[in-house]
């Protein structure tokens, strides 16, 4: 049986009010210390380093931001002793589910001993009003191998359907200096995410073998009210299971499933064995979900 | 339990633009032309030029081409991870979202397959493989594709309208090429092939030597580099861990039959290998694979294309043991000790054939 792998850390840093522009790596540095500090581990423990963010400072597409970010929060940054890896993976907004699949299983075949996953969104083109594609926010979150294989992740789905790719699109535009931001959504594309959530959660939980009976919450993106609203009835599981936090959090993109965490956790603090359900949805089009089940006392 | 340990490259896939632009041209259309003789310098000749095709184009035409040597379908893949850093797949665009990946994916026919991007400078196809790696081995893939096409012309064209002096950080533009590179990856039937170790290291403290955005001054994407010290910081470190992935193999460098390095240029492959021999304290076999005379920089691609040459040439053979080097902004250092199946073999089979073309 595969080892579990848990959630050790989660740090975040919220959309809202800033005095000065921050960038995509400062959100990305502020949600890991916190991630660190929430775990109590030292940056040094850190083997691997995903980011998963979409929208880049500058626009800046090489190095890997998480270059950035390793070196914003003092993780091996040298080389020779303590080593670390880091590297982006895009998806848009499912990008920090596939990354923690990926991490899942680079920790379970044993090649480093914890990692963690950034995400986070800061659009550096501050002329482009109408093109910010959501907030500027960050979430970090850090895998560890679980004590037991019970608890932590149980299986990931993703589900592409790329015959509506161009419904969710963003571009960095270089017909014009420093570049521009172009992001377009579609108009019927919550539509079309609301088609894919049933199916993709029919198939999560039939690979871990639970019936909807067994989830206790499900932590969706945040894309809209009205969304969150008609989700219910896609997926089968009634509204008071469902985490609605659009009053108060704005749809953030890559960050959004863990942003509502956070806030689920400040709300709930004692999940005591809970099997919660995340749920994502993404350019693609493509909709992630996972499931995990948190231990008996754990927060 | 799972218990496959070694993955493999079960098909290659290489897509070299039929365009050749001697260095003398690229440098003839600088609006001031630098004062040094880059060919001499790089040892670069030549490279290739995608004509009327972007980024997403070259990926595709290289993942086509590794279907068409694959025992696999296009079907049968579980995993789509696209590695390319000039996301250029339309004119004076760089795409963030959707991943490039689930286009490829959708152009080939592995419409189901998973797809997300990775992006770790020209790190990307290995990282890409160490991924790929990962999900085999946990059980949560059977064999997947790891693709990139860069496009880094429009990269190139800015340099050249807006290198200002001599020691201008744009002057490393002028060495990129174009290319498509694809592989095909499942676990390895014979242990004694395939993978045998496979190393990324990211010394963040570095990250501050090469970098690519968009133009302060004018439309188009740039690439600043400050080419030696980011040499000059990479032959300090890498050789160390040359010998310690050498020695977890348990190679020699007897035991090596070809190495192949990131192709940045001529002169850097050389500088590097003197590093190693400093290192070692004696001189390095004659087995290190140079193709950036001919193909020049073409970032995450560079060494699946200098496979592609040299299989097709018969240097390299079945059995052959590799070792493939990366240096890539950011600081990444990767390296990977690979055995050879009957890959080479069927893969000169085919291109003699036109199978692939």
């Amino acid at each position: 049986m595969k080892r579990g792998v848990t959630i050790a850390g989660l740090g975040v840093s919220l959309p809202g009010f800033r005095l000065f522009h921050r960038g995509s790596v400062a959100r990305a540095v502020e949600a890991g210390r916190r991630c660190l500090a929430d775990a109590g581990r030292r940056p040094t423990e850190v083997g691997v380093l995903i980011h998963a963010g979409v929208t880049r400072d500058h626009h800046v597409c090489e190095p890997a931001n998480a270059a950035y970010i390793q070196h914003g929060l003092g993780i091996n940054v040298e080389f020779h002793g303590a080593r670390t890896c880091s590297f982006d993976l895009g998806n848009g907004g499912c990008g920090m589910l596939d990354a923690a699949h990926v991490l899942c299983a680079l920790l379970q075949e044993g090649t480093p001993r914890s990692g963690m996953i950034t995400a986070s969104e800061g659009n550096s083109d501050l002329r482009a009003k109408g093109a910010r594609p959501c907030p500027d926010s960050g979430a970090a979150i850090l895998l560890e191998l679980a004590p037991r294989p019970d608890m932590g992740f149980g299986s990931f789905t993703f589900h592409t359907r790329g015959e509506h790719a161009d419904m969710a699109r963003t571009v960095v535009s270089l017909a014009e200096a420093r570049g521009r931001l172009r992001t377009h959504r579609d108009p019927g594309l919550e539509e079309r995410w609301l088609e894919m959530a049933g199916p993709v959660v029919d198939d999560v939980l039939a690979r871990d073998g639970i019936t909807r009976d067994e989830i206790d919450r499900v932590i969706p993106a945040q894309i809209s009210a009205d969304f969150l609203a008609r989700l219910p009835r896609a997926i089968g599981i009634p509204p008071e299971r469902i985490a609605d936090f659009t009053g108060t959090l704005p749809y953030t993109l890559s960050t959004s499933v863990f942003l509502a965490l956070h806030r689920e956790r400040e709300l709930r603090p004692r999940f005591v064995g809970r099997t919660v359900l995340l749920l994502a949805f993404g350019s693609g089009l493509t909709a992630a979900a996972a499931t995990y089940r948190y231990a008996k006392g754990a927060t | 339990m799972n218990d496959v340990r070694k993955i493999r490259i079960e098909s290659l896939g290489a897509y070299i633009p039929e365009r050749v632009l001697a260095m003398e041209e690229m440098l003839a259309s600088c609006r001031r032309r630098p004062p040094w003789d880059l060919e001499r310098i790089t040892g670069i000749h030549e490279c290739r030029v995608a004509v009327g095709e972007y980024a997403i184009d070259l990926a595709v035409q290289a993942a086509r081409r590794a279907l068409a040597l694959s025992r696999y379908q296009a079907s049968d893949l579980d995993v789509v991870i696209c590695t390319s850093i000039s996301k250029h797949n339309r004119e004076d665009e760089f795409h963030l979202e959707p991943a490039t990946a689930g286009r490829v994916a959708r152009e080939i026919g592995a419409g189901a397959a998973r797809v997300f991007d990775v992006v770790n400078a020209c790190a990307g196809m290995l990282t890409g493989i160490y991924i790929l790696q990962g999900l085999i081995r946990a059980g949560e893939a059977r064999r997947g594709m790891v693709v990139s096409g860069e496009h880094n012309m429009p990269i190139a064209r800015t340099a050249a309208r807006e290198l200002r002096h001599r020691f201008d950080g744009q002057l490393a533009a002028l060495t990129l090429g174009d290319g498509g590179a694809a592989v095909i990856v499942d676990a390895s039937p014979d242990p004694a092939s395939g993978f045998h170790c496979l190393d990324l290291v990211t010394g963040a403290r570095h990250d501050h030597y090469c970098y690519s955005r968009p133009s302060r001054r004018g439309p188009g994407g740039i690439l600043i580099t400050k080419a030696r010290s980011l040499q000059r910081k990479g032959n300090e470190h890498f050789p160390a861990y040359f010998k310690e992935i050498l020695d977890r193999t348990g190679w020699t460098l007897d035991d090596l039959d070809h190495i192949i390095p990131h192709q940045v240029s001529v002169r850097a492959v050389i500088n590097g290998v003197k590093a190693v021999a400093r290192y070692y304290g004696c001189p390095l076999p004659p087995c290190t694979r140079i193709s950036a005379d001919l193909y020049a920089n073409t970032t995450t691609t560079s060494h699946f294309l200098a496979l592609h040459r040299f299989i097709l040439d018969g240097t390299v053979a079945s059995g052959d043991n590799v070792l493939l080097v990366s240096g890539a902004s950011g600081i990444v250092i990767t390296h990977a000790t690979y055995t050879f199946d009957d890959l080479p073999e069927r893969y000169r089979v085919r291109w003699a054939s036109g199978g692939a073309a």
